[in-house]
């Protein structure tokens, strides 16, 4: 049953494009329409959505990595959140853009979803990331498929926010593992090289691999720490956000605790449900003037929290 | 016509408009899933556990998907009786659907302790008894495993009750079953709830570790529907008719031919859990597919409930 309303809903989307666009990296165009065009048009960056998979087809078996053949026998159940790496508004249509990462049974099944399917989706759910009043600078800093909802943020804050520098980080084991479709290879710096979906939105962009195949070699992390040595910006004027791997987002965690600038991180979880029923997606967090810590829900309270609330298990 | 189909039921003298709840857990406090469905249209609603002070549940992962099911560890993580009071009550207040509260506890005053306050409240139908939660190191399951500390623990909580009704729910990781349900019913249970979770594992082959944080978590979904199913019969069988008390039935429901399959084991009304989890909406459509059946079939749910031929 599609549901139309100006809130989360379940709905019904149309696929319009699902990409190859690296390695593993895949980006998934979805469509909806009429009333139903609005609750994702308003969706903002940090925001994801519950796309169920179970009837999505897997591919043919020759078209599975070596690696994950064993995985794809499972069969799956649950819905699986996704944020989102861009949202247009057009006409009295919306389009959501997905960026993927095929690692398990169910994103194995997604990159068999073509134009014209239709799939059932529940969103968009969550906090956002908060928009960044009173500031000079916004880094973004992502790591490998964390790129995804930065790129959503970097369009609307370029948008909604034209007095405001940004600054991207982005970091992968390798130079195939960025998850992005096109690099300006020709345009080099001297720490790495500008991604043209950054480069569209008119904003510098520093590319980190570990085996240094491509830009800054070593962490994303180290990359903005050098970075944020030689700007000469007052930490109360900056701000970093910032997708990743949770030790990633740790050490993001420690730079701004150290350096005393705001950050605002979106965490990631193992959800049954996505709403705020079932309890399980779980981040640790402080209790302001206390030792004690309680339990907050990813889906609902987050999943962009204030980096210093958070407790990273190790 | 198929819209006026009568499919209520009388469940231990509670008038239900039908036989469908969503579970303990699976529906949080009514105000989450309300985004999603109308619940005064289920025919009960069950609020996910109240223990008597707040409880932080466990460490993450809470969850794990497996082939045709989930395993959770949640750890009764609750908002604790007063603020259950203060903040969710006035919005159960609202609804016209029966409402039952989930109670659990790690000793038997303190399942008292909440049954007690919250006996008078008038939106109350009943309670339900968890016993048999696999996930916490103190009470929950280590109650609903041993006649004697089911008898215990349900004449104590029954004598608290009042007026309202008293559903004990059933772990499926016993011996037999019938014997605990037994206990149950002997002790002053108005009607039974089966099945909980069943104590699983998943081990990650990688780290040789459990995937949970708790090491075990109980299963649900699909994958234990026939055996649910199967312990609702037995259930019915041995205990439950003779006596006259009404099982709620489910385990794995995702369907109306999966609920009707559970009203033909013996269960007057059905609970549907981690269906809810992907499709919020999904008990309004079983609704309306046992109508239909219903219809098809020239019956009622009167005529169903234990039906199961030879």
């Amino acid at each position: 049953m599609m549901v139309c309303s100006e809130n989360k809903d379940v709905f019904s989307a149309v696929v319009r494009s699902n990409k190859k666009i690296g390695q593993r990296f895949y980006r998934l165009g979805l469509e909806f329409s009429g009333d139903c065009a609005e609750p994702f048009g308003k969706a903002r960056p940090g925001q994801f959505a519950e796309l169920d998979l179970c009837g999505t087809a897997l591919p043919r078996g020759e078209a599975i990595p070596e690696d994950l053949c064993d995985m794809a026998e499972r069969n799956i159940l649950l819905r699986r959140p996704f944020s989102f790496c861009d949202v247009t508004v057009k006409g009295d249509k919306t389009v959501v853009d997905i960026l993927y990462d095929v690692v398990g049974p169910a994103t194995l099944r997604m990159t068999t979803l073509s134009a014209g399917d239709s799939i059932s989706i529940i969103g968009p759910l969550g906090n956002g990331f908060a928009m960044p009043s009173g500031k000079e600078t916004a880094l973004l800093v992502a790591g490998g498929m964390g790129a995804g909802p930065l790129l959503h943020l970097a369009k609307v804050l370029t948008a909604d926010y034209p007095n405001i520098k940004v600054v991207a980080f982005a970091g992968a084991k390798t130079a195939t593992t960025l998850p992005f479709e096109k690099r300006l290879d020709e345009v080099s710096e001297v720490l790495g090289f500008p991604l043209a979906e950054f480069a569209g939105y008119g904003i510098e962009s520093l590319v980190a691999t570990d085996d240094g195949s491509a830009g800054y070699k070593g962490f994303v992390t180290d990359c903005l720490l050098e970075w944020l040595g030689r700007c000469g910006l007052a930490a109360k004027d900056m701000i970093i956000y910032s997708c990743g791997p949770e030790k990633m987002l740790a050490k993001v965690a420690e730079i701004a605790q150290e350096k005393n600038i705001d950050c605002q991180i979106s965490m990631e979880r193992m959800m049954a449900c996505g709403i705020g029923i079932c309890q399980s997606c779980a981040v640790e967090c402080k209790v302001a003037g206390s030792n004690e810590t309680v339990y907050k829900l990813c889906c609902k309270d987050g999943p962009v929290f204030n980096s210093n609330e958070i407790v990273f298990s190790n | 016509m198929k819209d006026n189909v009568d499919i209520s039921v009388d469940f231990a003298g509670v008038k239900l408009a039908n036989p469908v709840f969503t579970a303990s857990g699976t529906s949080g406090y009514a105000d989450e899933l309300a985004d999603f469905v109308d619940i005064n249209l289920l025919g009960g609603f069950i609020t996910k556990s109240i223990t008597l002070k707040p409880r932080k549940g466990n460490a993450p992962p809470r969850i794990v998907e497996t082939d045709a099911g989930m395993l959770n560890a949640i750890g009764l993580a609750n908002i604790g009786l007063d603020k259950f009071i203060k903040e969710k009550l006035p919005i159960l207040e609202r609804m016209t659907t029966a409402v039952f509260v989930n109670v659990a506890g790690e000793t038997i005053d303190e399942y008292v302790a909440v049954v007690e306050r919250l006996a008078t409240e008038r939106v109350i139908a009943g309670f339900e008894l968890n016993i048999s939660c696999p996930n916490v190191a103190k009470g929950g399951i280590s109650f609903g495993t041993e006649p004697g500390q089911v008898s215990e623990i349900t004449s104590a909580v029954k004598k608290a009750v009042g007026e309202k009704i008293l559903i004990v729910k059933l772990t499926p990781t016993v011996t037999d079953i019938s014997v605990i349900a037994n206990a149950a019913v002997e002790a002053g249970a108005d009607a039974l709830s089966m099945v909980n979770t069943f104590t699983a594992m998943v081990i990650d082959i990688e780290t040789r570790k459990p995937v949970l944080a708790n090491r075990t978590g109980g299963l649900s979904g699909p994958a234990i529907k026939p055996i649910a199913a199967y312990l609702v019969n037995k259930v019915y069988n041995e205990v439950a008719k003779k006596n006259r008390i009404p099982i709620l039935g489910g385990g794995g429901i995702r369907t109306a031919s999966d609920a009707i399959e559970f009203i033909i084991a013996g269960a007057s009304a059905v609970a549907v859990g981690t269906a809810n989890f992907i499709e919020p909406d999904c008990t309004t459509k079983i609704i309306e597919g046992i109508k239909k059946y219903c219809v098809r079939k020239e019956t009622n749910i009167k005529e169903l409930i234990g039906s199961l031929g030879k």
